[in-house]
């Protein structure tokens, strides 16, 4: 490697490299343990930094965060640890093969599915640069608002449910389902938001399976049902289908 | 993945968070909101960006928990770390054109490690850093200040000060080295 890189630790520690750079050096770190080290040092020295310029938060900064955690799925432990799992899983499903029987290795489903919704909520939390209308950021407020509550519904013929969070003072709701089979072909998900005056579209599901999460078009004011029917593709006015399930936003 | 959770109480934390319990996130929060809370702020330079900021890096510390390793470094410098990347993204993002001018303005009044000095109160911590900080040369100082407290990269810190971007790259590592000495990090 070139004199120049091993320059770089102390960029590296502070955050001062591009992108582009960042990546580059990355590399070379994975292939310099003297590098590697030195980064190990300079980033604490960098946090000691940090901590010199401490300042109590606001009491109701708390209350946000734990609202929003609350609402956020945790990530699966390291992928060394899920390879091992997932190897021996393997190993079960070819013997459960070998004898005859046919199944699905569910640790390796849970592993999948936990994976979506890593995935899912990682790119939610990506920057948010300010309050705007855009879905993903409306999401977040709505995941993070201090009134957000989440009421639950199992999804009908397995491990699946769904999960609406309401937030009064956003005016808002967030769908979101997890173990959710691919709708049939020429079909899609619908969603409604069913008050006293019956259903209102609220938007389709695009999801080939998984988790998935979604705003709710239109406001929501936490009185009413969320429910998701079968549509033909491009959605319905009125529902055609007996509701695949019904999250009661009152319950 | 070598050593068990051992004597660091926030490394033992971060291992109950990982399972997620709840209880062991809210004092983690307790110990380390003032420190992520501090350092956000001091780097987006606006209380509501730095509130949505730090709860941003609490949820990404719940999120991710499962994935701080101790081999590779402590609990306390991987949740610093979390929160001046965060920090830094933000202000890289949104505020770039208007807090250069806004820093060009502040430079000409003194040195921005002044800044900190007034900010900072009264501990041994604080003194030590203050310190560590007096010890370097300038160039160093304003470098690491530049880049840790203000988010910039070295191009703009090169450009800030008028010297050559290796000149930065190399005053960053060598200022860095210094402070680690005086503060005594080992790892």
């Amino acid at each position: 490697m070139t004199a120049d890189l091993h320059t770089l630790t102390g960029a590296y520690a502070a955050h001062a490299l591009s992108g582009g750079e960042r990546l580059a050096f990355e590399r070379h770190l994975a292939a310099c343990p003297a590098c590697a080290q030195e980064v190990r040092e300079l980033t604490e020295t960098a946090a000691r930094l940090g901590a010199a310029v401490a300042a109590r938060p606001p009491a109701v900064l708390w209350e946000r965060v734990r609202a929003e955690v609350v609402a956020t799925r945790q990530l699966a432990p390291v992928a060394g640890r899920a390879e091992r799992h997932r190897r021996v899983e393997r190993g079960r499903a070819l013997a459960g093969l070998r004898g005859g029987r046919r199944r699905l290795p569910p640790l390796l489903a849970a592993a999948a599915a936990l994976l979506v919704a890593a995935v899912s909520v990682a790119a939610l939390n990506l920057g948010l640069p300010g309050r705007s209308e855009r879905p993903v950021d409306l999401v977040a407020a709505v995941l993070g608002a201090p009134d957000a509550r989440r009421v639950v519904a199992a999804l009908p013929g397995g491990p699946g449910q769904a999960t609406v969070v309401v937030s009064r003072q956003q005016r808002r709701a967030v769908f979101q389902a997890s173990g959710l089979a691919p709708a049939p072909a020429d079909r899609t998900y619908q969603l409604w938001v069913v008050d006293r005056s019956g259903p209102r579209p609220a938007g389709l599901v695009e999801a080939g399976g998984g988790r998935v999460t979604r705003l709710l078009d239109g406001r929501v004011t936490g009185t009413e049902q969320v429910a998701m029917t079968v549509e033909r593709r491009g959605g319905a006015k009125r529902p055609t289908s007996e509701p695949v399930v019904v999250v009661d936003l009152e319950a | 993945m070598g050593r068990p959770a051992g004597h660091d109480p926030l490394e033992r934390l971060l291992a109950l968070v990982a399972r997620g319990d709840e209880q062991a996130f809210a004092e983690l929060y307790r110990q380390v909101a003032a420190a992520v809370f501090g350092l956000v702020t001091r780097v987006v330079r606006n209380p509501a960006q730095a509130e949505e900021v730090t709860q941003e890096v609490f949820v990404e510390l719940w999120r991710t928990a499962s994935r701080f390793d101790p081999d590779r470094g402590s609990a306390r410098s991987w949740i610093m770390t979390c929160a001046h990347r965060r920090a830094v993204d933000r202000v890289r993002s949104a505020e770039r054109a208007a807090r250069r001018d806004d820093l060009a303005g502040r430079r000409d009044q003194g040195r921005p490690y002044d800044e900190v000095v007034e900010q900072v109160e009264a501990s041994l911590e604080r003194e030590h850093v203050r310190r560590g900080l007096d010890a370097l040369t300038d160039l160093q100082r304003e470098a690491v200040v530049l880049a840790y407290y203000g988010g910039y990269t070295h191009r703009e810190i090169a450009e800030l000060l008028g010297v050559p971007s290796g000149t930065v790259k190399t005053r960053l590592r060598d200022g860095l080295i210094r402070l680690r000495d005086h503060l005594g990090v080992g790892a």
